[in-house]
């Protein structure tokens, strides 16, 4: 099977039928996506689905042939991405569990929304359960990576 | 200054991009089998025998029953206060989903085939599923100050009320596991690898059970955990001893990772209780006396259950000043899953009903609940339930009045009376309210637990001028990494980089006690001080003039200086000694003080609650790092929250759980969760590093009464609901709430 | 791990996906056709333990079929693909007038759900507590059940025959939805008073669709979840609210017909005592919609 993932496609013995969470973290090597629940509620295992947030644990590797997949591993270019710096700075990663399919999450709401307020925010976060920050340090990093993205002060 | 900074977490790099290895990241080592366990689908039963299905195909499956622990010559029994818990059931089952056999295989479907295909003969008895139904008691405690009953007998206002708590799950995202191996050899060794909050706890359990005498035969290390509090504390213990066992039987690796339904089902959850308040005051409000009979149901076996119950009846009284206090506090068995250590352990249960029973007072007396708790509140000097003077540290009322003006109460008060009267001018059918609550923690643990527990603290110099931290204190989450190097950093004049956290591995750390009852930065951190200090000194006073820290340093190091090490040992201020008897004397070193805000939205319809904001002022002494410290403040807070209006586990008549599921136990989501104003107040504890003292715990204690008080304020001037309060129970599911406000009076 | 099967298909087109259900129906083999997954995965993650393998399921994956994903507006009607997902509701301009079914596929699950689940997968699961059907049913859909044998259109009302049994036969699949454009001026409301704000399972939840000829109801449609064995509609409500002035309902008579309309029990997420509390409320809260103060 051929899967494209993070802009590199890679051929993996697989079934097509296996969750595609459990080929990226078996043959794949790629542990970032993380699982918490296995039935789509917590959003540990968000990745985008050819730019589509989607949990990992319901989607099944055929089903993600030919299409285009990114993970938290392929969000920093050589440095940490705007995005990933402002969670570490601004206390949007305790425990770090939910922070992988967060950080997906909270990508594919800067991608549309270049200024997303609270509101927008918390909407695009709230299929990812944490249980550490009480979310507000959360959406305080998001906002303050949307300033950074459009060359505002970081 | 690098204490007060808010340094970037240290993890947050690895975090941040998928690196950091949490145990299910650690690589399949070769052989290694999936472990899974067996366990009683009975509450209470005899256990007759385990059968395994002829038909399946055990060849290649490991099986490991209480018969193979006689063979193998280990004792049976998760060793922690009292022997009273197995690793696996023998003879009888005490509750669903107790241990009983376990199985390992290289191929993780068949494994889990295999626990199917163990068959448990159980004959049932009759169980006890409720603490009003439990009769053996686990514990009990007595606080007796003064002359309680002649000084109820005397006061011109007595107020009784019994108040209600439920479980609560953990439901830290990660769930519980561990890779375990045994190496045979002239010594054997186990080796367990895992989330997990104490090292030592799991070690402990460890040489107990194997007979291990050398402390090097068994090696427990952390690996990066997701979340705990509370749930990872002795729980691991356990499954690190199925691991082992596995491993030990298999001569194999052990992979033994729980699924989230097996992890709510099987794991400890916070203890219900029942608390019988009564309190006596003044017409003007002035309490004099408190009388609390607190029950908690302690589950099947005893576990952590004793020092939950001991925390919940010190807090019991709350944080307001009386002359006469009487506590009775005991634990019950019954035959559901042993609760134990979540968050607050303890407190918030006992603080809930004391929280209410103040709204019932203040309804009573006509009198606002914030000014009654002005005029109440423990001051400097005042003397707590245990007898205890409050003579440091003290930050209840900075904080009142902190998130009372963070909130604008008084305006914001009238501004919710205008849109309520609004709504209901045009026949909407939402309303607003605020609620508050103040609260207390003991920081640390009780009376003379730091005596016994002898925490230790390992700072090492290494080449290059650098100091490495070694302790057994664990990052959950909290920052622990980051604000010990902060604290080394700053003790030993260096550079936050020029220190490093080595991982709690119980290879490379001492025993620094556990990572529990808000202790860390005070207790534990205050060691870390003390041993950078002391190596930094030493390597100053050794240097020559003009040589440099990284120079001098590695000049002692070669030379083999032993002082390049230091061993620190935690060491109690001097306080009046806690009598275990009585329970008079100083319970807490110094206690963390909180106020929380919360204004709230109910829908007279369906009474769904929405927390809209939650204003929240915390004395935490100093905040070593303001944005992680915030982070416990908030973290905790919405826990508080969830308990209170969305968190229930749902027990079936035999005594299993109905919705041991994601879907099903509902924690809030980014759009349930209010929007927090958080304020840090730093009231010093001399004692701590930068005077800091405990934050984990205390917000977790304040969020449920605060809401509660809220909604009622916000149903108000639409129902009237008589004597006490409208919502002496948890949960304040809308179900609860809905039954709650049928029998009460209709208003409008 | 491969719980779910052995043999995974991704037909091109919708004629290659029914001749491969009526295929592996005739042949007799077990098989689940999927699109987002968010059922149909969970539930096998949620199999009870047993000592065998489940049996080897074939999979046919309907996620990509071109016809599925598509939508047209057909003069007053739009026909949704089966395999629009909420996500596309939501977002599409074209389908913003079906405000009931935009405004439901928002209380979708969270984002990944409404980026998956499609209305299809709604329909076939069949849950009582199908927010999405709720709100088809407001909006008169039409299912339009597509097998090797032909295509046959069901109205949404008569698709559920109790609980999870419905009148699709084994080779079809939902191929379309078609439904009804409301007038503008149309009242559309959803509300669904879950377990939380997001990430949640219905206690109930209830889409309307109501016209008016100035003060009188002239047509009223009405979706409810979670009250009944099936996602149903209010019959006996919208009986009761046709041809009456929207302004001073008997709401006694109102509650009377909720009542006729639903069967709510007790279960993990709620009571039947407080479903039916809220089934009325949120029926009354409709009618004070129409009639503002």
């Amino acid at each position: 099977m051929k899967l494209q993932v993070n802009g590199v496609m890679h051929e993996v013995e697989a079934s097509p039928t296996a969750r595609l969470l459990d080929v990226l973290r078996g043959p794949l090597g790629l542990t970032g996506t993380k699982e918490g629940c296995g039935e789509g509620e917590c959003g540990s295992c968000t990745i985008l689905l050819d730019g589509l947030p989607v949990n990992a644990c319901l989607v099944l590797a055929g089903q993600a042939e030919g299409a285009e997949i990114l993970t938290v591993e392929g969000l920093a270019a050589g440095q940490l991405a705007p995005l990933q710096q402002c969670f570490v700075d601004d206390g949007g990663a305790q425990c770090g569990i939910c922070t992988p399919g967060m950080l997906i999450a909270a990508e594919a709401l800067l991608r549309r929304n270049k200024a997303p307020d609270d509101a927008e925010i918390r909407e695009a976060i709230a299929g990812n359960i944490c249980r550490c920050t009480g979310y507000q340090r959360i959406v305080d990093a998001i906002k303050h990576a949307a300033v950074v993205r459009a060359g505002g002060a970081s | 200054m690098i204490i007060g900074r808010s340094v970037p977490r240290i993890d947050g790099h690895a975090k941040v991009t998928g690196k950091a290895v949490y145990v299910d990241d650690l690589p399949p080592r070769p052989g290694e089998l999936w472990g899974v366990t067996v366990r009683s689908p009975v509450a209470h039963g005899t256990l007759r025998g385990i059968e395994l299905d002829p038909a399946f195909d055990w060849s290649d499956v490991t099986v490991v029953t209480a018969e193979d622990l006689v063979a193998m010559g280990v004792e049976n029994l998760v060793a922690l206060i009292e022997e009273d818990q197995p690793i696996l059931a023998t003879g009888v089952v005490r509750h669903v989903y107790e241990p009983v056999a376990l199985v390992a295989c290289a191929d993780r479907d068949k494994a889990e085939r295999a626990r199917a295909a163990v068959k448990l003969l159980i004959d049932p008895l009759p169980a006890v599923l409720s603490l009003d139904e439990g009769t053996v008691v686990q514990k009990k405690y007595r606080i007796d100050r003064a002359d309680v009953d002649a000084a109820l007998a005397a006061s011109e206002v007595v107020i009784e009320g019994t108040y209600r708590v439920h479980h609560q799950e953990q439901l830290y995202i990660e769930p519980q596991g561990v890779v375990a191996s045994w190496h045979e050899g002239e010594t054997p060794v186990v080796h367990v690898a895992g989330s997990l909050q104490c090292p030592y706890y799991v070690h402990k359990a460890l040489k107990k059970a194997f007979h291990l005498v050398d402390d090097a035969a068994a090696r427990v290390e952390q690996t990066v955990t997701g979340g705990g509090f509370g749930g990872k504390e002795e729980y691991p213990s356990m499954i690190g001893l199925h691991a082992a066992l596995l491993a030990r039987k298999s001569g194999r690796p052990v992979r033994l990772i729980y699924g989230r339904k097996e992890d709510i089902e099987a794991t400890t959850k916070r203890h219900p209780a029942v608390c019988k308040v009564t309190l006596g005051c003044k017409r003007d409000g002035t309490f004099e006396a408190i009388k609390v009979d607190v029950v908690m149901d302690g589950g099947a076996y005893v576990t952590l259950t004793p020092v939950v119950l001991s925390r919940g009846t010190l807090h019991a009284c709350g944080a307001y000043r009386f002359a006469h206090h009487r506590v009775e506090s005991r634990a019950v068995a019954t035959n559901t899953p042993p609760n134990g250590a979540f968050r607050g352990f303890g407190a918030p249960q006992t603080i809930w009903a004391v929280e209410r029973h103040v709204d019932a007072v203040a309804r009573a007396l006509g009198r606002s609940p914030i000014d009654l708790r002005r005029q109440n509140l423990l001051q400097k000097g005042d003397l707590t339930s245990t007898g205890q003077v409050l003579d440091v540290s003290v930050g209840g009322q900075e904080c009142l009045d902190a998130a009372t003006k963070a909130a604008d109460f008084d305006r914001r008060a009238r501004d919710l009376e205008a849109w309520n009267a609004a709504e209901a001018a045009a026949g909407r059918r939402k309303r607003r309210g605020l609620g508050i609550s103040t609260f207390m923690h003991g920081a640390g643990f009780t009376g003379s637990g730091e005596h016994r527990l002898k925490g230790k603290v390992q700072v090492d110099l290494e080449r290059g001028g650098r100091l490495r931290v070694r302790s057994a204190s664990t990052d959950i989450g909290q920052g622990t990494e980051t604000i010990f190097q902060q604290i080394a950093a700053e003790a030993a004049d260096l550079a936050f980089e020029d220190v490093s956290f080595e991982n709690p591995d119980t290879s490379k750390v001492p025993d620094s006690g556990p990572t529990v009852a808000s202790r860390t930065v005070m207790v534990v951190g205050s060691i870390v001080q003390k041993a950078a200090a002391a190596v930094a000194s030493h390597v100053r006073a050794k240097a020559a003039p003009g040589e440099s820290f990284a120079t001098a340093g590695d000049r002692l190091l070669a030379a083999g200086d032993a002082e390049t090490k230091c061993l620190v040992q935690y060491v109690p201020p001097q306080s009046r000694a806690f009598d275990d008897a009585t329970y008079q004397g100083d319970a807490y070193p110094c206690y963390s003080w909180a106020c929380d805000v919360a204004e709230v939205e109910v829908d007279l319809d369906t009474f769904e609650t929405r927390v809209l904001r939650l204003f929240t002022a915390h004395d935490v002494g100093k905040a070593i790092n303001p944005v992680l410290c915030a982070g416990q403040v908030e973290g905790g807070t919405l826990q508080a929250i969830g308990w209170a209006i969305h968190e229930a586990i749902v027990w079936r008549k035999d005594g299993s759980i109905a919705n041991a599921r994601m879907t099903n136990y509902i924690v809030p989501t980014s759009v349930d969760a209010p929007e927090f104003h958080t304020t840090l107040v730093e009231v010093p504890y001399p004692n701590g590093p930068g005077g800091a003292k405990g934050v984990g715990e205390l917000p977790m204690d304040g969020g449920a009464p605060a809401v509660a008080n809220a909604i009622e304020h916000a149903l108000s001037a639409d129902l009237r609901w008589g004597a006490g309060v409208l919502l002496p129970d948890l949960p304040l599911l809308p179900e609860n709430v809905f039954e709650r406000a049928r029998r009460a009076e209709v208003v409008s | 791990m491969s719980a779910l099967g052995e043999s995974f298909f991704r037909p091109r087109d919708l004629g290659e996906a029914c001749a491969r259900v009526a295929d592996l129906v005739t042949r007799g083999v077990p098989h689940h056709v999927i699109a987002g997954g968010t059922d149909l995965v969970v539930e096998s993650h949620l199999r009870p333990p047993s000592t065998v393998a489940p049996p080897a399921t074939t999979l046919v994956d309907v996620s990509r079929v071109p016809e599925l994903v598509e939508f047209a507006v057909r003069g007053d009607t739009i026909r949704l693909g089966g395999g629009v997902t909420f996500l596309t509701v939501r977002r599409a301009p074209a389908l913003a007038p079906l405000r009931v079914l935009v405004e439901a596929g928002k209380d979708v699950g969270a984002i990944q759900i409404q980026a998956r689940g499609t209305l299809a997968g709604n329909v076939v699961t069949a849950s009582p507590a199908g927010d999405g059907v709720a709100a088809l049913m407001a909006l008169e859909a039409v299912v339009g059940l597509r097998s090797v044998r032909g295509e046959r259109a069901v109205p949404l009302r008569d698709y559920y025959q109790g609980y999870k049994k419905t009148v699709r036969a084994a080779d079809e699949l939902v191929a379309w939805l078609d439904v009804r454009v409301p007038a503008a001026d149309a009242f559309q409301s959803w509300r669904k008073v879950g377990t939380r704000l997001a990430q949640a399972i219905s206690k109930v939840a209830l889409a309307a669709v109501v016209e008016r000829d100035g003060e009188t109801i002239r047509r009223a449609r009405f979706g409810m979840a979670s009250v009944a064995p099936t996602t149903s509609p209010l019959a006996h409500v919208e009986r009761f609210l046709e041809g009456r002035a929207a302004r001073g309902l008997d709401l006694a008579g109102l509650d009377a017909a909720v009542d006729a309309d639903v069967s709510p029990i007790d279960d993990v997420r709620s009571t039947a005592e407080y479903r039916r509390h809220v089934a009325r409320a949120l029926v009354r809260e409709v009618a004070r919609g129409l009639a503002p103060k």
